[in-house]
């Protein structure tokens, strides 16, 4: 709901008053590269892996150099798992999986610099049903009909609770940060439609006729949540709302990122 | 010298011989005078004149005089030029007794020159009566200045005795007090909009005077004697950082699609920043814009923009007047730190029915207002409706075809003159926004005011004002989204009692005091929701708060060149149950929650807010001031958008939100030109501000936690020049003003801990407002603005998390948006003027050359080339023509 507040403000003004829009360029100052940490332990094989980079110059190209050489690991009460890295700064545990309740630590030393970031594995929360509802918001850029899925589950009362969603449409990723909490709806059954924005006009990102939609459900943590819900309101750096700052990271130390410890469930869809 | 002669004449002349030669002279002049007298008969002063000559220039009034008397009068060119008028009624009475009489209140004296009476201009005769009055006591003249076309009070009208250098002007409600010598005087009497009247009075008893002046919008034949220009500055009251506009003064000023909007016309001046183009908000030295008290016939009004800011509140059409006091307000003010913009209402015409209305681009107007009893009771009522909506059904998207965005305001008053000592005065204001997407989303918003007030008149020196006054301002969204439709309302209410009182204690002391009450009730928000989304309806706390205040403060004019105003505002905001109140550890989580019953005092804050304020007249047309003031706010905006949006949350004090205080030192120089037609100051000042409120780093703004727990508190300091430089006469009026200044806030927790800029930080700001009346048809305006952007945060580094761009950001509010600049063109075409009908042609053209001026910057991925990067401009207007059509009958 409070990301439907934000575009739909965001729609009235831009239907109402015809602005203009144009590329400029400004002179932004640029700083000393920072270390950039994604850390991700899933209740799945396969799903522990870090992700170690640096922070750009605006003008430098989106690509990700990855941080090799870094020592990687996560524990937990009572053992260290080393990863190993997989080149491009990325490191993996293949058999790593996360158990629920278990706190676990991730320390990352690299250039002589550690970081070190605590998370819980939350409760799984069963994704009931996927479906598809027209959007009433307006169409895609080319007048095709929008799209948006919602998801259904069945808030637990005891506890207090945070989702995240991704979806990829024909395995393509979406970038928009799709999040749900329990503020308002605790212990009910939820229906939330995942309205992602298009900003670039990509084609490749609208849900089209014979497209394969899934959804990835997490129950995560709450400061996972809390880092996600300010990396999205500081997204891209608009300067017409509050000053923008980087994210409240789980990660000590002073690197960016964040440490996720959370459960995956996926379901697909073919768009009619 | 004995001698035993006989009384003889030769021995007359003898002894006459020996007497010293003065002597001499002064028997011989005797001596002539007495066989002139013989001979003559009489002086061409003892001439005894019937006439009757009422109000002429004193040229035609001597000239009338010698057709009468039959005595010649010689005079140089200042009196023959002297635009004084006099009056007399004289039956069969001496000529000098008449010139006497109609010449007591001017500097003009006369003497006998052979057989024709000479008059002269003469500086030292007002002096001289003075001094001659100084033992005959001291009197109060008192009464209310009005406009005898429509009745309506006069605000701020000067009245200066012309012979003892003693002036005041009236005050909200247009009465006025003045305290002379007894004797004869004369009251030169002025007013924006108003030709400027003499009234003689006579004065051995406290009297009662009401002034009634003449509309005159051309205005301008100054009478010689008041020489400064209707409106001009006080340079002798020490109040800074005020501005005073009566609407008549801004209304040929060039606005976007043509609506005269107050609040933009304020922005123009210095000190007295926009918060940016859609944005009904405004900065005022520094301060954020719920800093800013706006009060419309003392009520005060939260939401003072339509349509997402793009237009105020307030309808030229219903104000009279407006005053806007930087900081320094009277102790009558309170509870905003950064300003006071007090709004008042017209009236209504108490003489006759007039409509007047106006039809533009996007919206219609209509004011009617008559007598309901001709000089006692009037009403006024006027009303807009916007019809932008109307393009939108030309839309090709289907959403922007069904939406509905329109406001509308209705102003009505109603005023009852009971007596000679009390009057009353029923106001409201009614106003709404809607905004409508098709049939999935709304927002509608409105300020709903209503005042009601009496006057009354203890005395000649005692005026009091009573006000009980109703506020309230809600909001209300409406969602529906698939099957599920939300609901969301949130109010904020007031119920006001004010008590002001004015005693004119004598010539040299004005003391005002009173008392003022609110309770405030808030109403955070309600949540109700249908459908399937599972979310719960509810209901969020109220707030409730008691607000009171008592003041009292003196202007004291300790000798002709010094006056001080001193006073005190002590304001206890109580916080009141029901509800529950938290202890936060420093990360905002809730610690312990403490429950309070209804009406049990949660917390009082009491602050004592010292006032001061000096002025010294260095000569007539200079004089230097300095002043400190202190403000406590005790109702925070809380918003993290910068441009107004309706759902921004007022919040209450509460124990964790402190008081908001402000501490000021501002000094000033003020000069007139040119024989007052220009009028210069110069105004600085200092302000510190405490408990500052912001924010959290990430915060979640649509949260039914405690907004505590999202928020954190810190400091800030604003420093600055302002010039302005003002012609108010003559074709060409108009005004420049420049502001040079720093604002910057240190909260604990954001950027880390060090002084960062606040986004309304502007370093220089230009506004040129030119208006040139080039006939009685057509009159031209411009404006131009310059200004440096404002402070922002721009990214100095990106990174990637999960395959999307996100910014890195270093330090808060370091960068700039590029610097806006803009220039507005308007003409005014008379189209008729009789007395019976008048209409007007106004044209505007807004950004007359198209600057592309940033309404936001944001950052993007590349749409042609993902691998990059871009900064992008978002540009509101360029080029926005307007035409409207005005009439008045």
């Amino acid at each position: 709901m409070r990301t439907t507040i934000k575009y739909l403000m965001i729609a009235l003004l831009v239907t109402t008053f015809s602005s203009c829009e144009k590329a400029i360029n400004l002179k932004l100052s640029d700083t000393t590269p920072q270390y950039v940490i994604e850390g991700v332990l899933t209740n799945q094989a396969g799903g522990c892996k870090v992700t170690l980079s640096q922070t750009k110059n605006f003008t430098d190209n989106n690509d990700v150099i990855g941080i090799d050489g870094a020592q990687v690991s996560i524990s937990d009460d009572n053992n260290v798992y080393p990863l190993t890295p997989a080149g491009s700064g990325v490191y993996q545990n293949t058999t790593l999986t996360g158990a629920y309740a278990h706190i676990y630590k991730l320390t990352v030393i690299v250039a002589g610099k550690t970081f070190t970031s605590t998370c819980a594995m939350q409760a799984q929360v069963a994704l009931d049903s996927i479906y598809l509802v027209k959007s009433s918001f307006g169409n895609n850029a080319d007048g095709t009909v929008r799209k948006y899925v919602t998801v259904k589950y069945h808030d637990p009362i005891a506890t207090k609770n945070y989702y995240r969603f991704v979806q990829y449409v024909n395995d393509r990723k979406e970038e928009s940060i799709l999040l749900d909490d329990d503020e308002f709806t605790n212990g009910q059954e939820v229906n939330t439609q995942l309205n992602f924005s298009n900003n670039n006009d990509n084609p490749a990102r609208d849900i089209r006729p014979g497209n394969k939609v899934t959804i990835e459900m997490q129950c995560i943590d709450p400061a996972v949540y809390k880092y996600f819900f300010s990396l999205n309101s500081s997204a891209n750096g608009d300067g017409n709302n509050a000053a923008p700052s980087n994210p409240v990271s789980n990660v000590q130390g002073g690197a960016l990122g964040y440490f996720s410890v959370h459960t995956v469930q996926r379901k697909t869809l073919t768009a009619p | 010298m004995k001698n035993n002669y006989p009384a003889c004449s030769p021995m007359l002349i003898a002894q006459f011989m020996y007497f010293p030669a003065a002597l001499r002279t002064a028997l011989c002049a005797l001596l002539l005078l007495t066989v002139s007298f013989q001979v003559k008969a009489q002086s061409p002063l003892d001439k005894p004149v019937t006439i009757s000559i009422h109000n002429q220039p004193l040229k035609q009034a001597l000239d009338q005089l010698t057709a009468a008397s039959g005595v010649r009068f010689t005079y140089n060119e200042t009196v023959a030029k002297s635009k004084i008028t006099i009056s007399v009624n004289a039956q069969n009475q001496p000529l000098g007794e008449v010139l006497k009489k109609a010449l007591a209140p001017y500097p003009f004296s006369y003497t006998v020159l052979d057989q024709d009476i000479m008059i002269k201009y003469d500086t030292e005769k007002p002096k001289k009566q003075a001094a001659a009055l100084a033992g005959g006591g001291k009197y109060t003249i008192s009464g209310t200045v009005k406009s005898k076309q429509t009745g309506e009070t006069v605000i701020g009208a000067t009245i200066r005795a012309t012979d003892v250098n003693q002036g005041t002007s009236s005050n909200e409600y247009g009465f006025y007090s003045l305290t002379l010598p007894a004797g004869d005087h004369q009251l030169a009497v002025s007013a924006v909009g108003q030709k400027s009247t003499l009234v003689p009075i006579s004065l051995n008893s406290n009297q009662q005077l009401a002034i009634a002046m003449d509309n005159n919008e051309q205005s301008i034949q100054e009478v010689t004697i008041t020489a400064k220009a209707p409106g001009t500055r006080d340079l002798a009251n020490p109040q800074m950082g005020v501005e005073h506009l009566s609407i008549q003064e801004t209304k040929n000023i060039p606005v976007l699609l043509g609506e005269r909007d107050i609040i933009k016309t304020i922005q123009l001046l210095p000190g007295i920043k926009t918060a940016g183009e859609g944005s009904g908000g405004f900065y005022v030295r520094g301060g954020a814009a719920d800093q800013n008290l706006i009060l419309l016939d003392e009520a005060p009004v939260y939401n003072a923009s339509h349509m997402l800011g793009f237009f105020s509140t307030f309808n030229s059409d219903a104000i009279k007047n407006i005053s806007i006091y930087k900081g320094d307000m009277p102790a009558q003010y309170g509870g905003r730190l950064s300003s006071v913009l007090d709004i008042k209402m017209n009236d209504g015409n108490n003489q006759k029915f007039g409509v007047s209305g106006g039809v533009g681009l996007i919206a219609a107007r209509i004011n009617v207002e008559g007598p309901i009893q001709k000089n006692k009771s009037s009403f006024l009522i006027s009303a807009r409706r916007t019809y932008a909506d109307a393009f939108l059904a030309f839309s090709k998207d289907t959403i922007a075809k069904k939406s509905q965005l329109y406001f509308y305001d209705i102003n009505a008053k109603a005023n009852y003159i009971l007596g000679d000592k009390d009057r009353l005065y029923i106001s409201g204001y009614f106003g709404k926004d809607v905004l409508k997407a098709s049939d999935i989303a709304g927002i509608n918003w409105g300020n709903t005011t209503a005042t009601l007030r009496w006057n009354h008149i203890f005395n000649s020196q005692l005026f009091s004002n009573t006000s009980l006054i109703y506020s309230n301002y809600d909001y209300k969204i409406n969602i529906k989204q698939d099957v599920n439709e939300f609901n969301i309302y949130s109010q904020i209410r007031d119920l006001n009692f004010k008590e002001d009182l004015q005693y004119y204690a004598g010539d040299k002391n004005t003391i005002s005091f009173g008392v003022n009450a609110i309770y405030h009730t808030i109403k955070p928000g309600e949540i109700s929701s249908t459908g399937n989304s599972g979310i719960l309806s509810q209901n969020l706390q109220n707030r409730y708060a008691l607000e009171n205040a008592a003041y009292a403060t003196n202007t004291w004019k300790a000798t002709d060149r010094f006056s001080l105003t001193y006073g005190l505002r002590v304001s206890a905001f109580t916080i009141l149950g029901e509800g529950d109140y938290y202890n936060l550890d420093a990360d905002g989580n809730i610690i312990s929650t403490q429950h309070y019953t209804s009406g049990q005092a949660v917390k009082t804050y009491v602050n004592p807010e010292p006032r001061i304020a000096a002025a010294y007249s260095l000569n007539d047309f200079s004089s230097v001031k300095a002043s400190y003031a202190r403000n406590a706010q005790n109702l925070h905006l809380i918003s993290n958008s910068n441009s107004g949006s309706p759902t921004d949350k007022w919040a209450a004090s509460t124990n964790l939100i402190k008081p908001e205080l402000a501490d000021q030192v501002s000094v000033g120089y003020y000069r007139d030109l040119k024989d007052h037609q220009y009028e210069f100051t110069v105004e600085t000042y200092y302000k510190k501000m405490q408990n500052q409120v912001d924010y959290r780093n990430g915060a979640n703004v649509f949260t039914n936690q405690p907004i505590e727990t999202q928020l954190l508190y810190g400091i800030g300091r604003a420093y600055g020049a302002e010039f302005l430089l003002k012609k108010k006469t003559g074709r060409l009026t108009g005004w420049i003003s420049y502001t040079l200044s720093k604002t910057e806030r240190k909260i604990d927790g954001i950027n880390n801990n060090q002084w960062y800029n606040a986004r309304q930080d502007r370093t220089h700001d230009i506004a040129i407002v030119a208006m040139y009346k080039a006939s009685e048809k057509w009159t031209f305006s411009a404006n131009f603005i310059y200004y440096t952007g404002d402070a922002v945060t721009y990214p100095s580094g990106k990174y990637q998390v999960d395959g999307a761009t996100y910014y890195y950001y270093t330090n808060r509010n370091a960068d700039r948006i590029p610097a806006y600049n803009r220039l507005d063109l308007g003409a005014t075409r008379q189209l008729k003027k009789s007395a019976k009908f008048e209409s007007d042609l106004t044209f505007s053209l807004y950004n007359a050359y198209g600057s592309h001026n940033a309404y936001r910057i944001y950052f993007r991925d590349n749409k042609n080339d993902p691998s990059r990067t871009e900064a992008v401009r978002t540009t509101l207007f360029t080029f926005v023509p307007s035409i409207s059509y005005n009439f008045k009958f």
